[in-house]
């Protein structure tokens, strides 16, 4: 009893020293209300287990960037919701306690666009041979990147069970980064990958990576009508 | 060849006079050439749908490849030093990363300290990170971000020459960053070749990681 | 106005020259179609006309540094377009090819009061304003499709108004012949 008290008053403490460094970080970065409100709402993250970095520096962008302060606060409490459904999302997967960042990858998916659910799917797929934290950042970066969420979940899924490296899972956003620079819509990029196609990462500079000679740039093809079979 | 039409029925025809106004003996000629012009199609043409993406499509490749021409430019003479420094497998893993916007020259351990123009970071486990942004327009830009506490007045980029590029090579912490350009010290600009993450504020950020291995788009 | 919300020409020039690619999409939509149909007209096809404009699109941003005046950007996009258009036709002129003809117009008979012979008349003219030399049908076409006076289609492309007047009489006497079944 006596030692579940002191844990409990230890805990206490380390929130109230917890809740200053939030202030102290704050200070000068942020009018006097949006300090005292995001340590209110960091105080309250940490009593609930959740990872409080992300909601001082959001605090801290918001202050740089001149933002109202109604607004730094509201978009602070979003941050912090999205970070609880994160956790519920990650613990919905298999992950009893998460670690810092993995909660933050997949906040980081629902900001993207990916759902709930997409975030429990792709903790269950790394179960114990992938870093859960990769994987849900690369699938948030993919959708970042304006790959439909659904076919960005797909593309990471497949890949863990073809058994592929943590390395090639790591390159999937450059990949389709580098179809969209071809010209290629996210989700076209993306489809390439996922057939093995590649786009031609490696060719920095070169002539392009190589196509299949069905393939046309979506700059270049035609639009309503069917070949003009008169026209050269 | 016909005759062609009378002065007279030519400035009726460019809306200088009325029929009314034109010698009787006139009028039925310029009553054809009337309905000459008159037969003239004005429907108003609009163009498919899809043309905007298109359009879209082909600028923004455009706007990669000159990153990434201008990549090329600032990899080369300038870099020599810190080329020798680094293990000659990380600068090739480098060279292979995609459009635009950061290059990554690791810092291998136990390797030779940072070379003049880049602040030393003091910690192992940083890699230097080069930002690029083509902007002829702007007259001052910066980079800020959760690495600098976004301060827009830590990390200034410097013009590449004559070519509207801007640039500046940072230290950074391993692990997951948002940034953006600051431009002419107002308007922040996320990076457009690299992946968008709403700020929560109305505009966007853009994400890299870093890792020992490097920076990825990531 | 509408979707492109309020900023001007020159804010949006000014965006993108500061590195915000994507707000050029703002100007696409803007002028997509405004010159659409100068374009079509000029070169005979609605296809031709959009690939015209779409590459006119492009072009623009490729040199949106050099537009002088980012406030006068709807006049500069026209005159790449027009560069465009007599490129376009010189090209074909080149190769033998004519240039198209319409497949794809808006018939007479068509519209709620048109006849059948208004409406051959209308293809008769399309037909032969592609035998007009680009100067003529250009002044043409900027004259009674676009609607425009002569002291602004001066103020487009830099001719003088005498000289626009004169090509445009030529055009007149030379259409007269190509038409005459049809008057």
């Amino acid at each position: 009893m006596r030692s579940f008290l002191a844990l409990g008053f230890a805990l206490s403490t380390a929130l109230r020293l917890a809740a200053q460094d939030v202030g102290a970080r704050l200070e000068g970065h942020v009018p006097p209300e949006v300090q005292s409100a995001v340590k209110d709402i960091a105080a309250d993250a940490a009593a609930r287990g959740l990872p409080t970095e992300p909601l001082v520096q959001k605090a801290i962008e918001g202050g740089a960037k001149r933002v109202p302060a109604g607004r730094v606060i509201e978009a602070v409490r979003a941050l912090a919701a999205r970070l609880a459904g994160a956790t519920d999302a990650v613990r919905a997967g298999g992950l009893e306690s998460p670690k810092a960042d993995v909660v933050e990858g997949g906040a980081d998916g629902l900001s993207a666009g990916l759902s709930a659910g997409h975030v429990s799917a792709l903790v269950r797929a790394s179960r114990a041979a992938y870093d859960p934290a990769l994987v849900l950042r690369v699938a948030a970066t993919l959708a970042a990147l304006g790959v439909p969420p659904k076919q960005a979940v797909q593309l990471v899924e497949g890949m863990i069970k073809d058994g592929r490296s943590s390395s090639d899972l790591l390159s999937l956003p450059g990949e389709v980064q580098a179809g969209v620079a071809d010209g290629a819509t996210p989700a076209e990029a993306a489809e390439r990958v996922n057939h093995g196609g590649g786009n031609g990462v490696g060719n920095a500079g070169g002539n392009g990576p190589p196509h299949p000679p069905d393939w046309v740039p979506p700059g270049q093809g035609k639009r309503h009508k069917p070949p003009n079979p008169h026209k050269p | 060849m016909s005759l062609g039409y009378h002065p007279l029925v030519k400035r009726l025809l460019d809306g200088e006079l009325s029929l009314a106004e034109l010698p009787p003996e006139l009028r039925a000629e310029g009553a054809e050439a009337l309905r000459l012009v008159g037969a003239v199609d004005r429907t108003p043409v609009v163009l498919s749908p899809t043309l905007d993406d298109r359009v879209m499509a082909v600028v923004r490749r455009h706007a990669a490849s000159r990153t990434r021409r201008a990549w090329h430019w600032l990899t080369a003479p300038r870099d020599v030093e810190l080329r020798l420094r680094v293990r000659p497998a990380l600068w090739a893993g480098a060279l292979a990363i995609a459009a635009g916007v950061a290059l990554l020259l690791a810092r291998a351990p136990g390797s030779a300290p940072a070379p003049a123009p880049v602040a030393r970071s003091g910690a192992r486990d940083s890699v230097f990170v080069r930002f690029v942004l083509y902007a002829p327009g702007a007259r001052h830009v910066a980079v800020a971000g959760t690495f600098n506490q976004w301060d827009r007045n830590a990390a200034p980029l410097v013009r590449a020459g004559t070519t509207g590029v801007w640039t500046t090579t940072l230290a950074l912490p391993v692990g997951q960053h948002q940034y953006a350009f600051v431009v002419d010290g107002e308007r922040w600009v996320a990076d457009p070749a690299a992946p968008a993450i709403e700020d929560g504020f109305g505009r966007r950020n853009s994400m890299v990681a870093v890792t020992m291995r490097g920076a990825h788009t990531l | 106005m509408g979707l492109a919300g309020d900023a001007t020409d020159s804010e949006v020039v000014r965006a993108v020259l500061g590195g915000e690619v994507e707000r050029y999409a703002v100007l696409v939509r803007r002028y997509r179609d405004r010159y659409a149909r100068y374009a079509a007209r000029m070169l005979g096809s609605l296809d031709a006309g959009e690939d015209a404009v779409q590459d006119a699109l492009v072009r623009a941003f490729d040199r949106l540094a050099d537009c002088r005046e980012p406030d006068k950007f709807a006049g500069w996009l026209f005159l790449i377009l027009r560069n465009r258009c007599y490129a376009e036709r010189r090209r074909r002129q080149r190769e033998g090819r004519p240039l198209d003809e319409r497949d794809d117009g808006v018939a007479a008979a068509d519209r709620p009061d048109g006849t059948l012979e208004e409406a051959e008349r209308m293809r008769a003219l399309e037909r032969s304003l592609t035998h007009l030399t680009p100067e003529q049908r250009e002044v043409f076409v900027l004259k009674h499709v676009e609607g425009l006076a002569y002291d602004e289609i001066a103020g487009r492309t830099g001719a003088t108004v005498a000289s626009l007047k004169m090509r445009m009489h030529r055009a007149y006497d030379r259409l007269r012949d190509l038409m005459k079944e049809h008057l």
